[in-house]
């Protein structure tokens, strides 16, 4: 296999599993987020000063980069989560720019706007599938779980939900803590695969793209986020040789997917034996349409 | 104390820039209840027309001015009619507008950067940027006392507008509820064009005053994120909140720069959002939503 599509695989398992962690949030529990990739660049950083700067092994270091990315979630999710709806989501652009901006300037900690160069290649494939297999196991039953349900039940109706005597709020933070592990070990896999990181690679752009891809696949899919993911990683990659029409592209093809098919590629659809037999029935298939997010 | 009396009023002048944007940004939300992103874009076609038109017939700003304007004006409706009105006809769920408006943004974005490329560009000196003295306080310079002139000017005519007219009455109506107006023989589909026609002319102003201050180029609309928090601070949907936060923010951005850090200066936006927000849920002036079961 040759370097450059080892490294596309590598890099859709990456964005697959910052993809999972999104969609939990988005897709599954309804909190429209557009700062995640704050959460990546957090990964991001604690990975590369703990190998670089301690000489911490990688695995240690990774993991902990999405531990330390989960509490500060926490820990701006109990305030912030209170907000609803578009509220949160500008808010969370905010916080995940405060993020990079922070990193930024801690000058003598993260090394500034230049980057942090220098990290050990440390992310190879059969680390990076290794990774996304034990994620996605995980988040599969995560989802299936009675947290998976409360999860959907904040999503539904969050006012009914409550009256049923869950927690919404600890579930709304639970999710974000879980997204954010999720996007932190992405984070923390990525330093090891470009061994060179930049706050800006972590800016708006990437939050935005990593809650395109789970609109694009299906809000409360899990497959079809990580279909949504495939296609939007490698459209980007495919069309890198005309690479001033890549953007355009992408930008129009957000816009034509909404317009064309809002319920994204999957729908609320689980990419399994169920779904497959309803498309060769297609009379049998309950016209259920997702109506998650939004939160209100 | 001169420097704290001339960074008040850049913060003002930048503040009411701000209120430009974070009104028409405001306006959409309160008849669709979606986050315009694309709001960016129109600001920039209404920069990059100003400088085209500036430089094909003479330098006359108000004659570019006044196209700018009109050519935002329409992209606007054109925006709406290709990528939110095909939406919203279907679903009634606003998430699938905002990440449609993403899209929009991302495409007008690049479609700058594919035609005129991304480098930055100047306006020509058509604005005066000399310094005065203002009352013998402070010097500034005459830019800032004008865009501030200029912001107050077209706020007051939005207002006149959303006062006065039938059509401003009937905007007024659609932001209690607009199928409820469109029950009672509103034209909704003109009623949204007007929205957005007005929501393009205003960024479009926006636009040519932060081209000056900033420089014009394809990622300019970036700006709009400010505003965006602006409206927010202020409260969503509601015109008063949005100049009220633009106001705030440009005197906090501005104060900061000047006594703190320049770096530190969107450090203490974003800090500014979460902090109001945390003490006010729905903004400074916003409506307390109660939610129907």
């Amino acid at each position: 296999m040759s370097g450059y599509v080892e490294g596309i695989i590598i890099l859709l398992f990456i964005n697959g599993i910052a993809a999972m962690g999104v969609s939990l949030l988005t897709g599954f529990t309804g909190v429209f987020t557009l700062g995640h990739a704050g959460y990546m660049a957090i990964g991001a950083y604690t990975a590369a000063i703990m190998t670089v700067r301690y000489g911490i092994h990688w695995l240690p270091a990774i993991l902990a980069g999405g531990i330390i990315a989960m509490v500060i979630a926490y820990c701006i999710g109990v305030p912030t989560l209170r907000l609803m709806g578009d509220y949160y989501a500008i808010a969370s652009i905010g916080l995940g720019e405060s993020i990079r901006l922070i990193l930024e300037n801690w000058q003598s900690f993260t090394r500034g706007a230049r980057g942090y160069p220098g990290i050990d290649n440390y992310t190879n494939l059969p680390v990076a599938a290794t990774f996304f297999v034990i994620m996605a196991v995980l988040m599969f039953f995560l989802i299936r779980s009675n947290f998976g349900r409360a999860f959907k039940a904040c999503r539904d109706d969050y006012v009914a939900a409550s009256l049923l005597g869950f927690n919404t709020a600890r579930y709304r933070v639970l999710s974000l803590s879980i997204s954010a592990f999720y996007c932190g070990v992405a984070g923390a896999l990525m330093a090891g695969f470009l061994t060179f990181i930049q706050p800006v690679m972590f800016d708006l752009n990437k939050s935005t793209e990593l809650t395109a891809v789970v609109v694009f696949g299906g809000l409360g899919s899990l497959s079809g986020s990580l279909i949504g993911t495939a296609v939007i990683t490698l459209v980007t990659e495919l069309f890198r040789p005309i690479s001033q029409y890549r953007m355009l592209i992408y930008g129009a093809v957000m816009v034509i997917i909404m317009v064309v098919r809002p319920e994204g590629i999957m729908g609320q659809h689980e990419l399994g034996p169920r779904f497959i037999r309803s498309l060769f029935n297609r009379k049998d298939r309950s016209p259920r349409t997702a109506e998650g997010g939004g939160g209100r | 104390m001169d420097t704290l009396i001339q960074q008040v009023i850049n913060g003002l002048s930048l503040g009411s820039v701000y209120a430009l944007i974070a009104v028409g940004y405001s306006l959409v939300y309160s008849i669709l209840l979606f986050s315009n992103f694309a709001h960016g874009g129109f600001l920039v076609i209404g920069g990059y027309i100003c400088y085209y038109t500036l430089a094909a017939m003479g330098h006359n700003i108000w004659l570019s001015g006044l196209l700018a304007m009109v050519g935002a004006g329409v992209v606007a409706i054109l925006v709406e009619k290709l990528a939110y009105k095909p939406i919203r006809e279907r679903t009634n769920v606003t998430l699938y507008l905002l990440i449609a408006s993403m899209g929009m943004s991302i495409v007008i974005e690049n479609i700058f950067v594919v035609t005129v490329g991304g480098r930055f560009r100047a306006l020509p000196p058509v604005i005066p940027t000399d310094p005065v003295n203002f009352f013998g306080l402070a010097t500034t310079s005459a830019f800032d006392i004008l865009s501030l002139g200029m912001a107050v000017l077209f706020l007051t005519g939005l207002q006149l507008f959303l006062s006065k007219t039938k059509w401003g009455l009937a905007i007024r109506a659609a932001s209690y509820d607009l199928r409820t107006s469109g029950l009672m023989g509103v034209n909704v589909n003109r009623l949204i064009s007007i929205v957005f026609f007005v929501a393009g002319l205003l960024a479009a102003v926006g636009g040519i005053f932060l081209s000056v201050r900033y420089t014009l180029y394809p990622q300019l609309g970036f700006i709009t994120i400010k505003a965006f928090v602006a409206a927010v601070i202020g409260g969503l949907g509601s015109l008063p909140g949005a100049v009220l936060g633009s106001l705030i923010l440009g005197l906090a951005e501005m104060l900061t720069a000047g006594f703190i850090s320049s770096q530190m200066r969107d450090l203490v936006v974003f800090g500014m959002l979460v902090l109001t927000l945390l003490w006010r849920p729905s903004g400074l002036l916003g409506k307390q939503v109660s939610e129907k079961v």
